[in-house]
């Protein structure tokens, strides 16, 4: 085999060799296919926009063509009607398109999936009956006469050097796009896409992610109708049509709207199509249907995403799943951020103290395993961005902890239209400890996790994590003060390879963070790079390196669940959930379950586990906390706890309680 | 992070790149077309090839249907007799899906693939963002639109198959106003470019006979309940109302204003008086509709009966206003080329405007607008024909 | 005060169509978890069947417009086979794929019937009724009729009858309703065709009051759409209520803002949707695993 030719360097090559065909292509075509192709260029940025908010991000979005219109139409109205030069206009119509994206992404926080789809439809309407209305834009016969952009000299109304401005945009566009999605803020992304619930217990804010997404796609979208404007020098209500729009949507959708490369094959493809086809017709327009349907039908993930699925037909894994090294976890500060980007926190602003500059960075573990202070080269540090501590007991905390104490739950109640979940639940959760939850089923175990961890608001009562009040405060909010969970049914990111599932959690950055994708995106690099380094040391630790690039429905379904496990523990948090963690598994895997436990918290990280594995329960958990009916029924060690009269009346009933054998506790 | 393999593939690709860039731009001098520069005068060889750009799909294709088949039935009486100097005339027919992005791309590939004329389109939004690169190409193109935005392109090579909207538009109101001396006129146009332009049109029209209309409701184009609008004209009582919307839309305006009780009279441009029309609306509500029209109808006259029977023999269905525009349009040009021995590019622009035609509209004599034909004629619609009135 | 009551019937008039294409939206997704946006073109066929029956067959209208529903109903026997790989699947997969399927009917309706529209007379010539000066066309009240009718026919279906309540069965959980022997595929198929048969219905009904054109069904899909989601998508009684809902807002709308319209219902129904985001009567859905 080859060692010149790995397949990063012929994907590279492949690359180049596109970029000089590209580059040429003008040289071949006449003037009526150069004008098709500065067409699907435009269309191809439209594709990209699209890709990253329904593909990427997962929001439906039907007003692209509306961005596409506000760019163009703002670029022709101010310069024809109010006399600005073409880039002052471009740049003006660009802030405009922003605008109209972020208004559109306002829906977005509240509905999803076909509703969205009805509302980012209904403003797409309703931008097609304003530019036909008002007096302003032309109405329906538009505006002509759009001056041609001037470029040092280069004479743009020439169709061919108009080609090249368009590549060069698409190429940046590209490129940008790509960098987006294989960096945090596009993981984090494509997070909120495959479990939205899952993704805010991880930490990402998923409204200010859906407004990014909205104001991603309207600049593609802005940039291609500023373009337009100046290509076509003519711009009328039909071009942003909701024919259109479907079309746009078809390209994203036959290319491959989760990928970018995708949606550019996809738009040129059908543009070229379209062209093709003008004589036919209707047999034209049946003919596209079909094609459609066909695609949609037979391949859901688009053109591009046939060979993949070839692939991964193909090559059977030979990974296999290694011991989980306890060690990895030794010296809480060993996993903590060393490789994150120092952030000066302004002053003023109400941090926690953990949050704010000045605290040492941590390191990374050495190779060899155990704390290692000493020597970690600069290289190895990035940008620091001071994180909180998770040693146990030390740490600053909020006002009212009780020391000893990390979580307190007193009073809690939930209601859900008139079914009591949690009635009057009070417990202490202390630092160090395995806390078991235990009850029978419907007893309200896997509410008390959601509200602890910011899933449901509720109903009454108070969770004190650390002396800070927690109750009703969001899911994500709540990951960044150090309390992860895993899942009842498993909720990994399924279009996420497992490194990247791992990754997401382990992005501790906060969405304003993200400025540096505009101003310093060589600093997004090198955190990503120093990310995937601790996210793969941490998949080594818990045996699962193997596994990195696999996704996570091709793993056998005790090796999901521990990968759910490194997950929640890749966001360095000071308390983990585990909500039956035993579900499914075999006799082995529960005792390789009981080992990485309490690892987890030997290192540092207390626990509290919901589990119905009453021998896992004994044997593992310090104390136990037992719900019937919302209610806490009894609390205290286990031994006891499995003796007391309600415990066993809840779970057996009252008729089996006399001459029952008592469960001991197993080693 | 570059490689050295990397760098080492990107830079021959990059040299390549920057030699083919130094040896000149791509794409030439110029676009390439045969019809390039002031255009030919002497007869070439091989069949005359003319475009047809038309909506055949979407909302405006029944229009570019009527289009097609009115140049078509034109061009094969034209062939038959055997053509311009023994030339035949091919007709290739361009579907523009009403998109003007689709037009800018067909009026470079029609420029690329040899026409030297085009007619259409029916929507003047594609006409508009095709004009300047026609103009670019030195192709002449009869359009059957009539909105006065077009004159304003001011293209040596834009005409016209009919009127403009503002002649339909004075004719009718004189004869309503002066002719006929009604003064209360209410207005319900719709937005699209026709119905906006009816809407100035008319108004001005109006104005120049001293009269403001008693009301002036807008409906967007795809609108289907025209019930609230008619209700607040209904109010203000007129004896007149005009119409300036699309035949179907039109249709449904006459039936939404007679089940509220309006007996007002209708008067309408080019729309009222077709099939689609009629059938919309109801024959029995349409009577006393008084149409502004250069055809009036089938059998108006002989040459109009001559024409509808080879057209219903040709397509097996009546022909209407569309079919007959472009047909005079086709016979334009026809004897423009026939005039000058199928020249092309300013030479054949020239020869049409040169071209004094008597057709089913009227008399085609054109300006430098483009504009061939100054006046349209008044009927009145009863039990579904349309009878002239002398005005 | 007179011109607000005839806008008010005006839409309700309209309204009513709507309220019927809602319905076939919403008991298609209801029971298949299919958002079908080749609905509007199912409604254009069953237009363009009903009106070929009516005027070239010449059949009395209270027998065209069965005719057509059956046909219609056959037809969508077809389509569901077709788009049953997409059930339950994304939103974007569903809408462009169900997208796809309409170009292709609308395709099939303009190499059949050509692409020129035809008008459709009234079936009902008697005089309007006036209340107090407002006038209520009779064809109306029977468009609002039939309308009525169907929902009480729909809801009497499913909540009493075998058939229905198996339908809904599958909606719930599909595996649990094959278990108790309900065959799933049967019962998907049916609940199209009577999707397509209340498609049919609106198409036919509303020919009189509109006209009848191969893209006639794009604007009358997105109507009936939002009028469906407005309701409380996949309810019976919310696709009646948001129909007449979409119909009166549209109709003051227009009162209004003239050719803003559009623009104007739109906003008010993003409005609304915001604040109540499942809809008037709630989302009844299919639920997904």
């Amino acid at each position: 085999m080859s060692t010149v030719l790995t397949p990063f360097r012929v994907r590279l090559l492949g690359l180049a060799v596109l970029a000089v065909v590209a580059w040429l292509l003008p040289y071949r075509l006449n003037i009526y296919w150069i004008s098709v192709a500065d067409t699907a260029l435009l269309f191809a940025l439209l594709a990209i926009g699209m890709g990253l908010v329904m593909g990427i991000a997962g929001q439906v979005n039907l007003a692209q063509i509306a961005f596409f219109g506000v760019g163009a139409y703002a670029t022709a109205i101010l310069t024809t009607h109010d006399g600005y030069g073409f880039w002052v206009a471009a740049l003006l119509a660009m802030v405009a398109a922003v605008l109209a994206g972020l208004v559109a992404g306002v829906p977005a926080l509240r509905i999803q999936s076909h509703y969205l789809g009805i509302v980012t439809l209904g403003l797409a309407v309703a931008f097609v009956d304003w530019i036909t209305n008002a007096p302003v834009t032309g109405g329906d016969s538009g505006i002509s006469g759009i001056p041609t952009p001037p470029l040092f000299g280069i004479d743009l109304t020439s169709q061919y050097l108009y080609y090249y401005l368009e590549l060069v945009v698409l190429a940046l566009g590209l490129l940008f796009g790509l960098f987006v999605v294989r960096t945090p803020l596009g993981r984090r992304m494509r997070a909120m896409r495959d479990d939205a619930l899952a993704a805010g217990a991880a930490g990402a804010e998923i409204g200010v992610l859906r407004m990014m997404a909205f104001g991603l796609a309207s600049v593609y979208g802005g940039a291609a109708g500023v373009l337009y404007a100046g290509l076509i020098h003519y711009v009328a209500p039909e071009t942003f049509s909701i024919a259109d729009m479907f079309l746009l949507l078809a390209m994203v959708i036959i290319g491959g709207r989760q990928s970018l490369a995708g949606c550019v094959i996809g738009a040129v493809g059908l543009t070229v199509a379209q062209q093709e086809l003008t004589n036919l017709a209707a047999y034209a327009q049946l003919g596209y249907g079909v094609v459609v349907v066909a695609v949609v039908v037979f391949a859901p993930a688009g053109l591009v995403g046939i060979p993949a699925r070839l692939r991964r037909r193909r090559v059977r894994s030979v990974a296999a799943l290694e011991a989980f090294q306890p060690s990895m976890l030794g010296g809480a500060e060993g996993r903590a951020e060393a490789s994150a980007a120092a952030v000066a926190v302004p002053k003023g602003r109400r941090f926690p103290p953990w949050l704010q500059a000045g605290r040492a960075p941590r390191r990374l573990p050495s190779r060899r395993g155990g704390d290692s202070r000493r020597g970690s080269k600069p290289a190895e540090r990035s940008e620091a961005l001071a994180r909180r501590k998770t040693q146990r007991g030390l740490g600053a905390e909020g006002r009212g902890a009780v020391p000893g104490v990390l979580l307190s739950v007193s009073g809690l109640v939930m209601r859900f239209r008139g079914v009591t979940a949690l009635d009057d639940v009070s417990l202490e959760v202390r630092a160090g400890e395995i806390l078991g939850v235990v009850g029978p089923n419907g007893s309200g175990k896997t509410t008390l996790f959601n509200v602890i961890s910011g899933l449901y608001r509720p109903s009454g009562g108070s969770v004190r994590f650390a002396g800070r009040s927690i109750a009703g405060a969001r899911s994500y909010r709540i990951s960044q003060l150090g309390i992860a969970r895993t899942f009842q049914h498993l909720r990994l990111f399924r279009h996420l390879t497992v490194l990247d599932n791992v990754l997401v959690s382990m992005d501790r950055t906060r969405s304003w963070w993200s400025w540096r994708y505009i101003c310093w995106p060589f600093g997004v690099w090198r955190y990503d790079h120093a990310l995937r380094s601790r996210a793969l040391a941490l998949l080594r630790g818990f045996g699962l390196a193997g596994f990195a690039s696999a996704l996570p429905a091709e793993l056998p379904y005790g090796i999901q669940r521990r990968l759910e496990i490194a997950r929640a523990l890749a966001s360095s948090p000071r308390l983990l959930l585990l909500d039956e963690p035993a579900a499914g598994l075999n006799g082995d895997e529960q005792r390789q379950l009981a080992g990485i436990v309490r690892a987890i918290r030997d290192s540092g990280v207390t626990v509290m586990i919901i589990e119905h594995n009453m021998g896992l329960v004994m044997s593992l958990c310090e104390r136990v906390v037992v719900l019937d009916s919302g209610a806490v029924i009894a609390s205290g060690e286990p031994g006891e706890v499995a003796r007391d009269p309600a415990v066993l009346e809840a779970y057996l009933g009252k008729s089996a309680l006399p001459g029952l054998p008592v469960p001991e506790a197993s080693p | 992070m570059i490689r050295r393999s990397s760098a080492a593939a990107i830079l021959p690709a990059a040299a390549i790149a920057l030699l083919a860039a130094a040896c000149g731009t791509p794409g030439g001098s110029s676009g390439g077309s045969p019809g390039a520069g002031g255009g030919s005068t002497k007869a070439a060889s091989g069949p005359i090839k003319i475009a047809v750009v038309d909506a055949q799909s979407g909302s405006s294709s029944d229009l570019g249907q009527f289009e097609y088949r009115g140049v078509k039935l034109a061009v094969d009486q034209a062939n038959a007799a055997g053509g311009i100097d023994g030339r035949k005339i091919s007709l290739g027919l361009y579907d523009d899906q009403g998109d003007p992005t689709v037009g800018t791309e067909l009026a470079r590939k029609i420029a690329s693939e040899g026409y030297i004329a085009m007619f259409g389109t029916a929507e003047s939004a594609v006409t508009l963002a095709m004009a300047p690169i026609l103009e670019s190409e030195h192709i002449p193109n009869i359009t059957s639109g009539q909105s006065t935005k077009l004159l304003a392109v001011g293209s040596p090579y834009l005409f016209l198959n009919g009127p403009t909207g503002l002649t339909y538009d004075s004719t009718l109101a004189k004869y309503l106003v002066t002719t006929k001396g009604y003064k209360k006129i209410a207005m319900l146009t719709n937005n699209d470019s026709y119905g906006a332009g009816e809407q100035s049109a008319f108004t001005t029209s109006l104005k120049s006979l001293g009269l403001t209309p008693v009301a002036a409701e807008v409906v967007p184009a795809d609108q289907a309940n025209m019930t609230p609008a008619l209700t607040a004209i209904r109010g203000k009582d007129p004896q007149v109302l005009f119409i300036g919307a699309e035949e179907a839309q039109s249709g449904l305006i006459v039936k939404q204003a007679r089940a509220l009780g309006m007996n007002a009279v209708i008067a309408e441009g080019a729309p009222a008086g077709t099939p689609l029309f009629l059938s919309t609306a109801g024959v029995s509500d349409t009577n006393g509709t008084i149409v502004s029209s250069p055809y009036l109808g089938n059998s108006v006259n002989s040459a109009a009966q001559t024409f509808s029977s080879a057209y219903q023999a040709a397509y097996g269905s009546a022909p209407e206003l569309h079919g007959a525009k472009a047909y005079d349009g086709a016979q334009v040009m026809i004897a423009a080329l026939k005039a000058c021995h199928g020249c092309t590019g300013l030479a054949l622009a020239n020869a049409i405007r040169a071209v004094h035609y008597s057709g089913l509209l009227g008399s085609f004599a054109y300006n430098n607008q483009g504009v061939g034909i100054f006046a349209t004629a008044i009927g009145i619609l009863n039990d579904g024909k349309i009878h002239p009135v002398s005005t | 005060m007179q011109s607000f009551f005839q806008t008010l019937v005006s839409g309700l008039s309209f309204g009513a169509v709507y309220a019927l294409v809602a319905l076939g939206f919403s008991l298609v997704y209801r029971t298949m978890g299919l958002v079908n946006f080749a609905h509007g073109a199912v409604l254009m066929i069953g237009a363009y069947v009903a009106s070929t029956f009516y005027l070239s067959a010449r059949l009395p209208f209270v027998a065209a417009v069965p005719a057509a529903m059956a046909v219609t109903s056959a037809v969508g026997l077809v389509i569901e086979r077709v788009l049953r790989p997409l059930e339950n699947r994304d939103f974007d997969l569903m809408l462009i794929g169900t997208i796809g399927a309409g170009t292709v009917l609308e395709a099939v309706a303009i190499l059949i019937w050509s692409s020129s529209g035809r008008g459709v007379p009234s079936p009902v010539r008697t005089a309007p009724l006036i209340v107090g000066g407002v006038r209520i066309g009779t064809y109306n009240l029977v468009v609002i009729g039939v309308v009525a009718v169907a929902m009480a026919a729909l809801t009497l279906f499913l909540q009493h009858t075998k058939r229905g309540a198996a339908m809904q069965a599958v909606a719930m959980d599909h595996e649990a309703a094959t278990a108790v022997g309900i065959h799933v595929g049967r019962s998907n198929a049916i609940a199209f065709a009577i999707g397509a048969g209340l498609a049919a219905l609106a198409g036919s009904l509303a020919s009189p009051m509109l006209y009848v054109s191969p893209t006639m069904g794009d604007s009358l899909g997105i109507q009936g759409f939002a009028a469906a989601i407005l309701g409380g998508f996949g309810s019976i009684p919310g696709a009646i209520v948001g129909g007449l809902g979409i119909g009166v807002i549209g109709s003051f709308a227009a009162q209004w803002f003239q050719g803003y319209s559009d623009l104007v219902t739109f906003v008010v129904f993003t409005v609304l949707v915001m604040i109540k985001p499942t809809g008037i009567f709630g989302e009844r859905t299919v639920s997904r695993a």
